[in-house]
């Protein structure tokens, strides 16, 4: 598959990285001669210098043979443009990272069905779902949907002392008896582990578990916490991802308590929000975090522009009682830092648009991948086509790549968590786990 | 500020009433009531003012915020001194006092009148009340700019101070059409009365008067009994759906005619709505608990009538009457009280604080009660989606503080004069919010022909200060009104 990239900024980068890593065709356009070089010496990727959205340099990026085109750079325009033109050049798919809602807006001119772009994907908006799934399941410091929401997985840390400490798969195969739900990785001491019956978990694990929407409230006291339900957030920030979860929130009955130092952009936010409750202040004014109430909320957002702001905020908000505290971080190399400080988990709006940009390339064949931070294994969705290879066998005599997993098949309106000898049947959708060397061959398998 | 200018508008809209008194002349003529003179003399003493004032004075530029503000007030002071003539000429009211309080209430749709005796007034007196309601219903001078276009960009200063409620929607790009549209309506609604009454067997004579009494929120009945004069319930029930109707935005009306209503979708409609059904469900319960309705044939069906009636009658502020209130237990009084303050919606006919005001004068305080809670927080007012600006609120919340000084003030003059207290705040809630009926001796069976003249001149200009919202003629008095504005030309 070949892939063209504009724009080399932190998502197009990690965009890159991670296509390159599943063997694709990646060639990047980038204007700025210093970051393409960057990009070329550190990914097996093509750079070209030059504006992305000028026709003789996509031509000489190959764009008359390209399955894929992804506009990211952070000008909404330069994407939109770059999209129209590679769509009519006949590239088969078109993304554009697009921030300004009007452009998304239905009615736009800009639709997919008027001017075929596949998909605009808004970094800030991506964010918001991203914060609103790690609020909504507390104990996770992942949360991903599938099946249309009706399958959840979480990442989540096993406490000292809980009820999976110290089992193997197979005893709480027996313990868990009716419950559906599938362990598909363990994160220990950095190193990520596809587990099979025998494993053991261990506490300081981060354990990955699939379960039914539905019944994923029973999983974080599994680990050892408590469970409990979001009816307050506070955000800290009016920035753009800070407005869409109000937005998310006022759609769920949430109630929402928006923070925001500048008081031109409080009046912006309480005309657009009218179920918030919109506060002229600063985001770490302890006092006034506590005259609203920071110790009750079951949730907290740092969403200012800044992420010494956030990462402080959070601590603030941590410190005064808040329940969940989530920051947003818009530099890279502090993500590793927001869990060791005790920020509950950190949230980049630009990976939330590399999660979502290639969630939508494995279409197709794939309905929805969700990247799992921390580890390299991704979840990815399958829809089995007559043709494939693994339709009609049983699972154990599927040669599987090492280091990848089915989690689920979904056939029908049944979910099924499989075992052994459960076989896949030609349109039946099925999720398989996967570390990034093995996700080309699982591909394979399933075409 | 240029009198010149003033005197030239205002002598153009003199000209209107002329031919309006005309018109009256020829009902008079065609009833052979034997006043026909008094009405033509009238109209040619108001013609020739007219002229004099149009023709002698020139208009060198647009009309200016200030002018605008002063021709309304001057304009309808004029109306109402002219009007006047018709009931002085013809001897049918015997002081000057009296006939300008009638000839004001009339175009002010308040309905109070000074007449014991309607029933034996000449046709043509009783058509000249209704006539003034309907002009002064819709506003006279919205109807100059629908048919004359010359007033240009002014004309929007002119309609803004005219036009009740806080902010007047344009309904097209151009002030014309929005005024000539909004009179299509007013017609239309008053022919579908008319015609609704003439088949529950009214005269024509009747159907008008009252459709005009109606569809202006005025309240000038051809009966001594008012409405309870007409022993139909088709009658009064009809009566009942027009005011209600009167007291709706007519932008509303505008956009249900065009094929696209959206009553449902207006908070100050669901508002005003919700406020009539449930005063009026409350009045029905107390005179049927109460056993006011006891032995009257269809007791219920009555005592559910009176109450919707009374209900919608004054918190539209037409004031016309199907029972005497002032016999009910006082807790109905008590609620009729309550209404007498409302209003019709903005932009409607009716008179009074009106519904919008009130609606965001409970929003201001609201937010104020959780300001106490979140001091830090930004809170705004909204009406359905719309958020409403804070120096428009701030305009609101003074305007009902004016609005209530300027009852007691009213109530403060009458009480002077030797009223008792209830009259003396009766007739001031009366006047000032154009309703008619009031309290005490002035309620809903008395009328207000035995006060001097010095309490009717009083009531008189509070009716025309309440017509035009008050800040339009409080501004006159205002001394910045009258400075003179440097020019650096």
């Amino acid at each position: 598959m070949k892939v063209i990239i504009i724009g080399a900024g932190e998502v197009g980068f990690h965009l890159a990285e991670r296509l390159s890593e599943e063997n694709q065709d990646v060639v990047v356009i980038e204007s700025d001669p210093d970051r393409a070089e960057e990009t070329s010496d550190q990914l097996d990727v093509m750079t070209i210098v030059g504006n992305g959205a000028s026709l003789p340099v996509l031509e000489r990026a190959g764009v008359r043979g390209a399955n894929i085109l992804m506009a990211v750079t952070s000008k909404d325009e330069v994407n939109l443009i770059a999209c129209l033109a590679g769509a009519r050049m006949g590239v088969g798919y078109t993304i554009a990272r697009v921030s300004n809602p009007e452009y998304h807006a239905s009615g736009s001119v800009l639709s997919q069905d008027v001017l075929g772009i596949d998909l605009m994907i808004n970094p800030a908006r991506e964010s918001a779902w991203e914060t609103f799934h790690l609020l909504t399941s507390p104990a996770a410091t992942d949360v991903a949907s599938f099946a249309n929401g009706r399958l959840q997985l979480l990442g989540l840390m096993v406490k000292e002392g809980a009820p999976l400490t110290g089992k193997t798969l197979a005893q709480l195969d027996q313990e868990l008896e009716g419950m559906h739900y599938l362990l598909t990785a363990i994160l220990r001491d950095q190193e990520t582990i596809i587990p099979t019956g025998a494993t053991r978990i261990e506490a300081g694990d981060q354990v990955y578990l699939l379960s039914l929407t539905t019944e994923a409230h029973l999983i974080p006291p599994l680990a050892g916490y408590e469970e409990y339900r979001l009816r307050r957030v506070m955000i800290a920030g009016g920035s753009p991802e800070g407005a869409y979860l109000a937005e998310i929130l006022a759609q769920y009955h949430i109630e929402a308590t928006i923070i925001e130092r500048d008081r031109k952009r409080c009046v912006e936010l309480a005309e657009a929000l009218p179920k918030a409750l919109v506060l002229n202040g600063d985001a770490t004014d302890l006092e006034l975090l506590e005259l609203e109430g920071v110790a009750g909320m079951d949730g907290y957002l740092a969403a200012t522009s800044s992420d010494d702001t956030n990462m402080l905020s959070s601590l603030i908000a941590k410190q005064a009682g808040a329940k969940k505290v989530v920051s947003l971080i818009n530099e890279l190399d502090y993500l590793p830092l927001a869990p060791k400080v005790g920020i509950d988990a950190a949230v980049s709006p630009r990976i939330s648009a590399v999660n979502a940009i290639l969630r939508y390339v494995h279409r197709g064949r794939v309905t929805s991948v969700a990247t799992l931070k921390g580890i390299g294994a991704e979840t990815i969705q399958f829809t089995v086509t007559k043709d494939s290879q693994v339709a009609g066998q049983a699972l154990r005599d599927l040669a599987l790549p090492k280091g990848s997993l089915i989690g689920s098949i979904i056939r029908g309106d049944d979910l099924m968590i499989p075992r052994g000898d459960s076989v896949i049947r030609p349109g039946d959708d099925v999720i398989v786990f996967a570390l990034p060397d093995a996700i080309s061959e699982i591909e394979r398998a399933f075409e | 500020m240029s009198l010149r200018h003033v005197a030239n508008v205002v002598g153009l809209l003199l000209v209107f009433v002329a031919v309006a008194m005309a018109v009256a002349g020829l009902v008079s003529w065609f009833y052979s009531d034997g006043v026909t003179g008094a009405f033509f003399l009238s109209a040619l003493i108001t013609l020739v003012v007219g002229l004099a004032a149009y023709g002698l004075t020139t208009v060198s530029h647009d009309i200016t915020v200030r002018e605008g503000y002063a021709i309304v007030t001057f304009a309808w002071t004029a109306m109402g001194l002219f009007g006047a003539l018709p009931f002085l000429l013809s001897g049918t009211a015997d002081s000057v006092a009296g006939a300008i309080f009638e000839s004001i209430s009339g175009f002010t749709t308040t309905g109070a009148t000074i007449f014991t005796d309607v029933e034996a007034l000449p046709e043509g007196i009783l058509f000249w009340r209704a006539l003034s309601h309907w002009l002064g219903g819709m506003g006279i001078i919205v109807l100059v700019i629908a048919v004359l276009p010359f007033l240009g960009v002014g004309g929007m200063q002119l309609f803004k101070a005219e036009v009740p409620g806080p902010t007047p929607e344009r309904l097209r790009p151009r002030m014309t059409q929005t005024a000539k549209l909004l009179w299509l309506v007013y017609v239309g609604l008053t022919g579908a009365q008319v015609v609704l009454y003439m088949a529950g067997g009214m005269s024509a004579f009747n159907a008008v008067t009252h459709a005009f009494a109606t569809l202006a929120t005025g309240g000038f009945s051809t009966m001594n009994d008012s409405l309870a004069g007409f022993d139909s319930a088709y009658i009064q029930y009809v009566t009942i759906l027009f005011m209600y109707f009167a007291g709706v935005n007519f932008t509303l009306h505008f956009y249900a005619f065009s094929g696209k209503p959206t009553f449902w979708r207006d908070t100050e409609w669901r508002f005003y709505s919700a406020l009539i059904l449930a005063a009026a469900v409350m009045l029905a319960a107390t005179n049927l608990t109460t056993g006011a309705y006891a032995g009257v044939a269809g007791g219920i069906e009555r005592a559910v009538r009176d109450g919707l009636f009374q209900a919608v009658a004054i918190t539209t502020t037409t004031g016309f009457v199907s029972a005497d209130f002032q016999v009910w237990h006082p807790f109905a009084q008590v609620i009729l009280f309550v209404l007498l303050f409302t209003g019709g919606m903005a932009g409607s006919t009716g008179g009074g604080v009106k519904i919008m005001r009130v609606l965001l004068l409970i929003k201001a305080t609201a937010i104020q009660l959780k300001k106490h809670l979140h001091p830090r927080a930004i809170l705004l007012a909204r009406v359905g989606s719309r958020v409403v600006k804070e120096d428009v609120l701030a305009n609101i919340v003074g305007f009902v503080i004016l609005y209530v000084l300027l009852v007691l003030a009213g109530a403060l003059v009458m009480g002077f004069l030797g009223m008792d207290l209830l009259t003396a705040l009766g007739a001031s809630i009366a006047t000032v919010g154009n309703i008619g009926p009031g309290l005490g001796n002035v309620g809903p069976t008395d009328n207000y022909g035995w006060m001097s003249g010095s309490a009717l001149t009083v009531l008189s200009f509070l009716m025309i200060v309440g017509r035009l919202e008050i800040y339009t003629v409080l501004l006159l008095f205002h001394p910045g009104t009258w400075k003179a504005r440097r020019s650096f030309k």
